[in-house]
């Protein structure tokens, strides 16, 4: 899978990059608006993650552009600019997702990760982790192929743990990928605790080996 | 009071004594007029008698003639040359009362004798002038009243009309909407030194809040970038295996301090927005989705606190931007339930007009002084609590025209939203 970070930041862009190569993708880089039209012109991605404020342009742009090549490339907007405006404009103009900075890079990757999946096999297509199957499509579970019933936000943290495997995720990671905005609102991070506890419980009665560590002093890593 | 009923009552009492002097005046003038006419009929009338007279007998019967209006007595007084003229009143039998007269007196001689020679006319008309003249003025000022009232009425449609238009765009003047109304020109020259002075006084502002705008989004863009640079690094950093755990624990405190940070100027950036009316009220947000959306969404906070909810849900169709109805709403949620103690109660209830969240909790009452204030925390300060959530209700509230209320009463705090309709 080949990825175009395009972002002015080169410390940003670096940090994103090395995220993602670590989790198995291609990725290239442009780090104004020109440099990322002419590489949209003539390369074919699988998904572009763009900045607003750029020199010479601005993202938005670049998402016209996109769409006006008919690209069937994901694109997923990252901006400090939160304003409702900004937001729905950038989707308007078919954007498929937006980020606010600061985000968790285990955040991007797990929306890249959901982007693709829908794109490129319309979310028919299972993801598979040794003896974890799992279906999008129907949201369902597999150990050895015995389905497992799990909860919504068990379902959603077993997705993103699989996205971000072999990464340390903060529990302020997961509480952010599973509330949202609002997760700031509970005051701490004990629920993600038994989410974990529950989703760990179940996997382990249908057979599953016991892939989530929990890292000391830090959060949890999957596999 | 209107200006132009104001404008028309002065006009209108300045006018009363006006024409009290017009009336007096005219009565002058017309009494003077009266009498002068008389007095040449009554000249001319002995004019005609002295020629009579002249060629009559001694023995006329005209000198037994005693009338009001014609008299002729003997007397002892010289000759006058040139007759008396003056006014006199008369008693008249019939009405009881006196009349006014006009009255010629002249001693004269007759066949050497000398009489006195005196002719009236009445005056009658004169009264009847003055009541005439009161009349005919009080009718006039009443015409006057009744147009005044009705020209009101004409010109505060007519002549007011672009004044008022100017007031109504003030009145509707929204800064956050990109099209500033423009205020045209108009006839009248005040009304154009208004316009004119209001077009460059909305552009003004206009520009300013366009910079603030700008200002407050460039801020959160400058500040939200190395926010995002660092939280990247440190994400990369917990990556090292190599890591001990009391470095993995300094890496992720930093990561969530930043995280603090990060929301600490959103939600300056948030109040400011509101501040600068840079959300629209007009749109309309069901509080009913609004509240069952976070109830669900904190459902397993309140579960691990062990919080029992009750929930009363009606109908309810705010006018509330709904990005504002969200943060509201969870921020008063997640106050209950963040604030509670373990196996506490928080009660909700929603109804058409009014947001009620009720909830358990050992903090005690928050002083009045403090309430609503930023960064104002309630007693031991809670780490997850960065002292603006209450604010920013307020803020919210305020701008969107609902009304806030804090109630205390052992151990149940309550807050009150009310859309005052």
């Amino acid at each position: 899978m080949k990825l175009l970070i395009i972002e002015d930041e080169p410390a940003l862009r670096t940090a994103i990059q090395q995220y993602l190569e670590r989790q198995g993708y291609v990725c290239e880089i442009a780090a104004d608006f020109r440099e990322a039209i002419n590489k949209v012109n003539e390369f074919e991605y699988d998904c572009i993650i763009a900045d607003i404020t750029l020199p010479f342009g601005s993202g938005l742009e670049v998402v016209k552009e996109l769409k006006q090549m008919s690209s069937n490339a994901g694109i997923i907007i990252i901006s400090a600019k939160d304003s409702l405006e900004d937001k729905l404009h950038g989707l308007e103009l078919g954007a498929d997702d937006y980020l606010t900075k600061p985000f968790h890079l285990s955040e991007l990757n797990a929306r890249i990760n959901a982007l693709l999946r829908r794109k490129n096999f319309d979310g028919n297509t299972s993801i598979n982790f040794n003896e974890i199957t799992i279906k999008p499509a129907s949201k369902t579970v597999f150990i050895n192929e015995r389905s497992i019933t799990l909860t919504g936000k068990e379902y959603q943290l077993l997705l993103y743990l699989i996205a971000n495997q072999h990464r340390v995720i903060t529990k302020s990671a997961l509480a952010g990928h599973l509330w949202g905005d609002s997760y700031d609102q509970a005051g701490s991070y004990d629920f993600i605790y038994t989410h974990i506890k529950n989703l760990r419980k179940k996997m382990l009665e249908a057979g599953g080996e016991d892939y989530i560590k929990t890292v000391y002093g830090a959060g949890y890593r999957f596999g | 009071m209107k200006l132009l009923t104001r404008s028309t009552l002065y006009f209108l009492i300045i006018m009363l004594p006006i024409f009290a002097i017009g009336a007096g005046y005219l009565f002058k003038k017309f009494d003077k007029e009266i009498r002068h006419e008389t007095d040449e009929e009554l000249i001319n009338d002995k004019i005609q008698w002295m020629r009579y007279l002249d060629t009559a007998k001694v023995d006329n019967a005209v000198l037994l003639l005693k009338t009001p209006e014609f008299s002729l007595t003997p007397t002892d007084q010289p000759i006058q040359q040139k007759p008396k003229l003056n006014g006199v009143r008369i008693y008249q039998e019939p009405e009881d009362s006196y009349a006014p007269f006009r009255e010629l007196s002249q001693v004269i001689s007759f066949h050497g004798h000398n009489y006195l020679l005196v002719m009236r006319k009445s005056q009658i008309e004169k009264d009847d002038l003055l009541k005439n003249i009161i009349h005919v003025m009080l009718l006039a000022f009443a015409g006057l009243l009744f147009f005044a009232i009705l020209f009101n009425f004409i010109i505060s449609k007519k002549v007011w009309r672009p004044f008022y238009d100017t007031l109504d765009k003030i009145r509707h003047l929204q800064l956050s909407k990109t099209v500033i109304p423009q205020f045209n020109k108009t006839k009248v020259h005040e009304f154009n030194q208004l316009n004119d002075a209001l077009n460059s006084m909305t552009t003004r502002i206009s520009q300013d809040y366009t910079t603030m705008k700008e200002l407050t989004e460039d801020a959160a863009h400058e500040m939200q970038t190395p926010l995002a640079i660092v939280q990247g690094k440190l994400e990369l950093l917990l990556q090292d295996d190599t890591l001990s755990e009391e470095q993995l624990k300094a890496i992720t405190q930093s990561s969530d301090e930043l995280q603090r940070l990060s929301r600490l100027n959103h939600n300056l950036l948030l109040i400011a927005k509101i501040e600068n009316q840079q959300f629209h009220f007009t749109e309309r947000t069901d509080m009913a989705a609004v509240t069952d959306k976070y109830l669900q969404l904190f459902d397993e906070l309140m579960a691990e606190k062990q919080i029992t909810i009750e929930s009363d849900i009606q109908p309810a169709n705010w006018q509330l931007h709904p990005a504002l109805a969200d943060i509201l709403v969870s921020n008063l949620l997640g106050n209950a339930i963040k604030y509670n103690m373990p196996g506490g109660s928080i009660r909700v209830t929603l109804s058409a007009t009014t947001l009620v969240i009720t909830n358990s909790s050992d903090y005690t009452e928050i002083p009045e002084s403090s309430l609503f204030q930023r960064f104002k925390k309630q007693q031991v300060s809670h780490s997850a609590s960065n002292g603006l959530g209450l604010a920013i209700c307020k803020k919210i509230t305020d701008a969107a025209g609902l009304n806030i209320s804090y109630h205390f009463q052992s151990p149940f705090h309550t807050f009150t939203v009310t859309a005052i309709s």
